[in-house]
């Protein structure tokens, strides 16, 4: 049975690719890979002379990291995962491996046969990202220690959501089914809890100054006896990544290997029952998916739809009723009150424990936290913010059927997510700057840090709606080799492929502020001399003025593109 | 109502539709029938504006669908075979939502009617998810008739849909017609295009190998006079043995 399992996803690879290759008749496409390529080359190989001078970095300080990122990353599959991702079945599949005389578990072994081909290639794509970081072997020993990694996290996701689906679908029966499981997450629970207790108050003391003397407090704190425990699965997975030879890697990669092993035991060992559960509940989820309302699942699980925030007038701009419909499935499906709700008790929590010499420790590291996220929002937000373009693309048809201008539906699209992403971003700043509030010894001084927020309320949005139509353009311009649909941007095991996404995403914006931040500068400049500070008005009108050209310009191409765009031609719709 | 000359739809090498040219004027049905990838797919949604063609015009209600495509497409509705909905909307909004892109004036008074006419009283706060296939096809067919189109433009509008709602929806299409409205349907279902369309126009490889009335088109080809639609149908794309067994 291995050997259909294995022809089929095999074919199916090798048909996919097959078909994205074709799409290279298509100039346009042509023109992306060969950029992409040089790119890559400029990037990764032409430097790699350059690269041979760096310090080799301290595995120490990898290990520990990755370890912690790991961690993380586990915990929040536990916490907030829904994943069953890998056990997605398509209708195609359903409808002839669950009909043929296959076992439930040969079918999930065939799920976990199939996504090895995705992890083994973002396995690759890592490789190439870290080239240019001297630690550890041989690309090729390293593609195989982050197939481990990956692999292992992978199935681990997968477990954790066996077993908290097992809980919420069959009560004090999951329970008892999973109580190994559980009686590990208990223990894991008590003490992660235990070692935040104990390191709390050495990395809240640190963290006061600046957030790089957190990291050696991070250090110290991880190494005491229940954090290195707690913390020791996740370094047997990164060790074989830092090793400095062959013997080394060898003796790293044993263990990886073990728990990798322990982990797909874990996962297709489990019980039988649960996964006729799992595999039933995949059914009717591709089932649903091919009468096209499998999205709609989250929203029905509330039992409730919850009403639109704002009601569509029935007249006014057209396009308005897109970017209407956009900000009520985020509503809908982010559960964007309860968001809001949390991000409001939470800035009101930190504002109060700001004033308070005990609680100032604690609150210091929530800001630094929220404000660390806002800034990485603005890097990975347009990538992970999606109820625009990307996710009406497969409606094409639709869209294209409205009496509405290519311009009209690109602007409204792409308005939605900017205001979403926005919003997340002065959320979290303001959580940030209300954390510090009390704090008077603090540099910059509540001033500059007031004067910092107005700048972020001011540039960002202008910065945001630059970088969606960045995104939306891509998936406009290149939709047979852009993911589509509103779903998130995939698990860790797709990592790989969405840094590589990310690095030409930033070198794209920054092309794009290199006009509006030249012309603002300049004129900063030459008036700071007449008027002083009082430069950075005129300078923020212009930067400000410059980006909303590029980005009419932009809207005005990409509609034209949106006008032309033939959906048979492009494989969707 | 909607006009059609020379359209022509390529695709790479491929000839979908070849020189097609016709006029569908108000109150008519126009029956697209043919064999599978005979080009009726291709023809509807060229006429919709969904895809381009290679060459040739089409004018929906005196607006040229190249030249002033919003005020084209404000005209025509197009109701695909699978319902594409929104996820997130119920069907309440999903019918204002089409209000608000279509300028309806009335919708708050419209949406009632069409929900009784659809049957979908009920569902109005229902999210797609929560539909059956046919609900889903009746929300969509709401949608399409919501801003009372002058062209009717339906791809297998029955696929989903029950008995009740068979009848429902050629009712409908029947009335939409006499309303004035030119109306252009593609079905493999051949009784449903002779019940209910005034003319036919058959393709085959993307050419047109038959148009016109039922019994223009029998008159043309006199060996032909005694036989069924379905008899008709096949001897007109050249599969008479088919016919024969």
């Amino acid at each position: 049975m291995i050997r259909v399992f294995g022809y089929l996803a095999w074919r199916s690879a090798h048909n996919r690719i097959a078909r994205q290759l074709r799409h290279l008749r298509s100039p346009r496409y042509v023109a992306a890979l060969v950029f992409g390529l040089a790119y890559l080359w400029f990037t990764f190989v032409a430097q790699r002379s350059g690269t041979s001078q760096h310090e080799v970095a301290d595995g120490r300080w990898v290990e520990l990291v990755g370890s912690i990122a790991l961690l993380g990353t586990v915990a929040w599959s536990w916490i907030f995962g829904v994943e069953r991702r890998v056990l997605k079945f398509t209708p195609a599949e359903v409808t002839f491996l669950f009909a043929a005389p296959v076992s439930r578990r040969g079918l999930i072994q065939f799920k976990l046969l199939h996504s090895q081909l995705f992890i083994l290639f973002n396995a690759l794509l890592w490789t190439l990202i870290l080239s240019r970081e001297r630690f550890g072997l041989s690309p090729w020993l390293r593609v195989v220690s982050i197939w481990v990694l990956l692999t292992t996290l992978s199935f681990h996701r997968l477990g954790a959501s066996f077993v908290r689906t097992s809980l919420a679908d069959h009560g004090r029966l999951g329970v008892r089914h999973r109580v190994v499981s559980l009686i590990v997450l208990g223990a894991v629970l008590i003490a992660w809890t235990w070692s935040i207790a104990e390191a709390l108050p050495q990395l809240a003391e640190s963290s006061g100054d600046s957030p790089f003397a957190f990291l050696p407090a991070l250090g110290e704190a991880a190494a005491r006896p229940l954090p290195t425990a707690l913390t020791y699965p996740f370094r047997l997975m990164v060790r074989p990544l830092i090793a400095s030879d062959v013997t080394d890697w060898l003796r790293a990669l044993g263990p990886a290997l073990v728990l990798m092993l322990v982990h797909y035991v874990w996962v297709v060992r489990s019980d039988t029952a649960f996964e006729e559960t799992a595999a039933a509940v995949s059914l009717q989820r591709a089932q649903a998916r091919s009468e096209g309302r499998g999205q709609a699942k989250d929203a029905r699980s509330t039992g409730r739809i919850t009403p639109p925030l704002l009601r569509l007038a029935p007249k006014g701009w057209p396009a308005g009723a897109i970017f209407w419909k956009n900000l009520v499935a985020v509503a809908r499906t982010r559960q964007l009150r309860k968001v809001a709700l949390t991000l409001l008790l939470g800035g009101a929590l930190m504002a109060a424990l700001s004033f308070q010499l005990e609680g100032g420790s604690l609150a210091s590291i929530a800001g630094w936290l929220a404000i660390s996220w806002a800034a990485a929002t603005t890097l990975i937000g347009p990538q992970w913010v999606r109820n625009d373009l990307r996710g009406d693309l497969l409606k094409l048809d639709l869209l294209r059927s409205y009496p509405l201008r290519g311009w009209s539906v690109v602007s409204a699209e792409v308005a939605a997510s900017t205001l979403v992403l926005t919003i997340i971003q002065f959320s979290l700043l303001l959580l940030g700057y209300l954390a510090f509030l009390g704090d008077q010894l603090m540099e910059p001084d509540l001033r500059q840090r007031t004067l910092l927020l107005l700048a972020a309320v001011i540039f960002l949005p202008a910065v945001n709606l630059l970088g969606m139509l960045i995104q939306n353009g891509t998936a406009l311009l290149y939709p047979a080799w852009v993911r589509l649909g509103s779903g998130g941007p995939g698990g860790v095991e797709a990592l790989g492929q969405n840094v590589l996404m990310m690095v030409v995403y930033v070198a794209l914006l920054s092309v794009l502020l290199l006009l509006p931040l030249a012309i603002g500068g300049g004129a900063f400049l030459l008036l700071r001399g007449a008027i002083h500070e009082w430069a950075a008005v005129p300078a923020t009108v212009l930067i400000l003025g410059t980006m909303a050209f590029e980005a009419a310009l932009l809207v005005d191409w990409l509609g034209r593109i949106f006008e032309r765009t033939d959906p048979a031609t492009v494989g969707i719709g | 109502m909607i006009e059609v000359e020379g359209l022509h739809k390529l695709y790479g090498e491929f000839p979908a539709v070849q020189g097609l040219s016709f006029q569908v004027g108000p109150g008519e049905v126009l029956g697209l029938v043919g064999p599978n990838g005979a080009g009726k797919t291709t023809t509807i949604r060229s006429l919709a504006g969904i895809i381009i063609p290679s060459s040739g015009r089409i004018r929906v209600a005196g607006h040229d669908l190249a030249l002033d495509p919003v005020a084209a497409k404000a005209q025509l509705a197009f109701i695909p075979d699978e319902p594409h909905l929104f996820d997130y909307l119920t069907v309440e909004e999903h019918l204002r939502f089409i209000g608000r892109l279509y300028g309806v004036p009335d919708v708050s008074a419209r949406i009632p009617v069409l929900l009784e006419e659809m049957d979908l009283r009920d569902k109005r706060g229902a999210l797609p998810g929560e539909l059956s296939r046919g609900m889903k096809q009746k929300l969509a067919i709401a949608c399409g008739l919501l801003h009372e189109p002058k062209v009717l433009l339906l791809d297998e509008p029955l696929t989903g849909l029950d008995p009740v709602g068979i009848r429902r929806m050629k009712a409908t299409i029947i009335r939409r017609a006499a309303g004035g409205s030119a109306v252009i349907l593609s079905s493999h279902l051949l009784h449903l295009v002779e019940e209910i369309c005034t003319r036919l126009l058959v393709l085959q490889y993307g050419r047109v190998v038959a148009f016109g009335t039922m019994a223009e088109i029998i008159a043309s080809r006199p060996g032909l006079r005694t036989r069924s639609l379905e008899d008709v149908f096949l001897a007109l794309i050249g599969q008479d043995e088919a016919a024969g067994a």
